[in-house]
């Protein structure tokens, strides 16, 4: 495997760890999906300005992200349902834009499922510096985060500002997000910050452990899982989440079994 | 010596506090004063504006009308109604108290021998009973070495010997401290029985003073009279009446069934 592609991938699998907490943490798992499912739409407007797919998607995670924040804000439909329209809409837009602009469906199922060659090293430079960025910002709001999401009251009486950080929060996972498509696809992304955070909570007694432990964790299922998918040809995504899912299993059963001793 | 405090005596000062939200009035020119060492206990039925008072008087909104000022140097402690942990949450007490504050080991140390949490300071956050998490809750509060406290409804939560323990503690605390202590409490029968200043809310402040000469104004009659009727229920001169009562309805109720 190359280098650039190993460091891409180590590079979302550190920040996945902290991430994917606070997607487990604070119920965000279907706010990182309609996230995903927009970003087609953002490659699509990459297209049509002529602007690199990382770019259109960031935007349009932004987009998403404030017209989210602003319709909740509204108080008339529950968080999902707006999350079902907004993201749906996105999806179905992206699509449709997609197929006008002459992509054929191999690009598409390639967005989809995630893909290796879609790694280029152009790209590879993206990826890091942003997953670099975040990782670097979610350590400085680290603190206030953690505190916010243990108690929102508390925080905000201690002079968390909630409304910003909680944006803050949004947006890196929005940069993230349009960070990993193209190598896990939009159908899988959110898997990829859940189910490691996920292995690690069985263990982990901190926050810290956890996202240290949720990073560690989601490393080493990129390093067994892209050789897989390189080595028999298969969709990158898919073989990340079939390793990550046999390494939840592994430390549940080793949990319980311990538990039992 | 007896002149008059001036505004800059007072920790806080609120003056014709006003809070209007989607055209209701929420608090109509509220006007009250924390001074140093006070005690006082806000009491107000269900949508008083209890909360939104308390907001205010953290500054976490600004006022529609009126001001709220606090002296410089004012630091307050702020203990919630309650924490819910989510269980994917891992959180030790420890590290709770540490988080986004800066609180060395040994004070910890001191501040936990204090609140008696010292024994639980290793468990999880999720695994401790509603009075051990007032207490750890105190705790943070505490931490920002404050000079008012802020509480509501603490010991909502608890059960009647965790609200004595509770506020026996606060008690504790008020005296040890000489800090200010402004509580939220529903707990009519306890705030009426001690002879701290209370302050009657709903929506204006009605009443405050003693409780003694609270309870014969004639607003908080109209507001609270049923619930201290219930009180006064409690006393013994009333049981006997209600143990007959309950005998003759048990009794009609067997028969009932036999026929």
């Amino acid at each position: 495997m190359s280098a650039h592609i190993l460091l891409t991938t180590l590079a979302l699998a550190l920040v996945a760890g902290p991430l994917g907490c606070f997607v487990v943490w604070r119920r965000m798992a279907y706010f990182g999906d309609g996230l995903a499912h927009s970003a087609l739409l953002g490659v699509a407007i990459g297209l049509v300005i002529g602007v690199s797919n990382q770019i259109g998607m960031m935007a349009i995670a932004i987009i998403f992200a404030l017209s989210l924040i602003w319709l909740r804000a509204k108080r008339v439909l529950a968080t999902d349902t707006l999350l079902g329209i907004l993201a749906h809409a996105a999806l179905s837009l992206g699509v449709v834009a997609m197929t006008l602009l002459g992509a054929g469906d191999i690009e598409v199922h390639d967005y989809l499922l995630g893909s290796l060659d879609a790694v280029t090293q152009d790209m590879a430079v993206w990826v890091i510096a942003g997953s670099g960025l975040s990782l670097g910002l979610l350590m400085r709001l680290w603190p206030g985060l953690i505190l916010m999401t243990t108690s929102e009251d508390l925080a905000h009486a201690e002079g968390v500002h909630i409304v910003r950080y909680e944006f803050a929060l949004m947006v890196l996972m929005g940069v993230v997000v349009a960070a990993s498509i193209q190598l896990v696809g939009i159908l899988l992304i959110t898997s990829l910050l859940i189910i490691p955070a996920s292995t690690a909570r069985l263990f982990a007694r901190s926050p810290e452990a956890m996202a240290i432990g949720g990073s560690a964790i989601a490393s080493l299922c990129m390093l067994i899982g892209l050789p897989l998918a390189q080595n028999f040809q298969l969709a990158t995504g898919p073989v990340i989440v079939c390793v990550s899912v046999a390494s939840f299993m592994l430390v549940l059963m080793a949990r319980l079994a311990t538990r039992k001793g | 010596m007896s002149a008059e405090l001036s505004a800059t005596d007072y920790l806080v000062t609120v003056r014709d506090l006003t809070v209007v939200k989607q055209g209701q009035t929420i608090l109509d020119a509220v006007s009250l004063d924390i001074a140093k060492h006070d005690f006082i206990t806000l009491i107000g039925p269900n949508g008083a504006g209890k909360t939104v008072l308390l907001r205010h008087l953290l500054k976490l909104e600004s006022p529609y009308g009126g001001r709220v000022h606090h002296q410089s140097g004012l630091k307050i402690g702020y203990v919630p109604q309650r924490v819910t942990i989510d269980p994917s949450l891992p959180m030790t007490v420890q590290r709770f108290l540490t988080v986004n504050n800066d609180v060395t080991r040994s004070q910890l140390d001191s501040l936990a021998t204090e609140t008696k949490i010292s024994h639980l300071l290793n468990s999880p956050l999720a695994d401790l009973s509603g009075g051990e998490l007032q207490r750890v809750l105190l705790t943070r509060a505490l931490a920002g070495k404050p000079n008012l406290l802020i509480l509501d409804e603490p010991a909502q939560n608890l059960d009647v010997n965790g609200q004595l323990q509770f506020y026996t503690m606060i008690d504790e605390i008020y005296e040890s401290r000489k800090l200010s202590v402004l509580m939220v409490s529903h707990d009519l029968h306890l705030v009426m029985s001690s002879t701290r200043k209370v302050v009657c809310l709903f929506r204006h402040i009605c009443c405050s003073g003693a409780p003694e000469s609270v309870a014969r104004d004639p607003e908080f009659i109209s507001i609270f009279g049923d619930d201290m009727a219930k009180l006064m229920a409690v006393y013994p001169h009333s049981h006997a009446h209600d143990h007959d009562h309950d005998h003759d309805h048990h009794h009609h109720a067997a028969t009932d069934e036999e026929s």
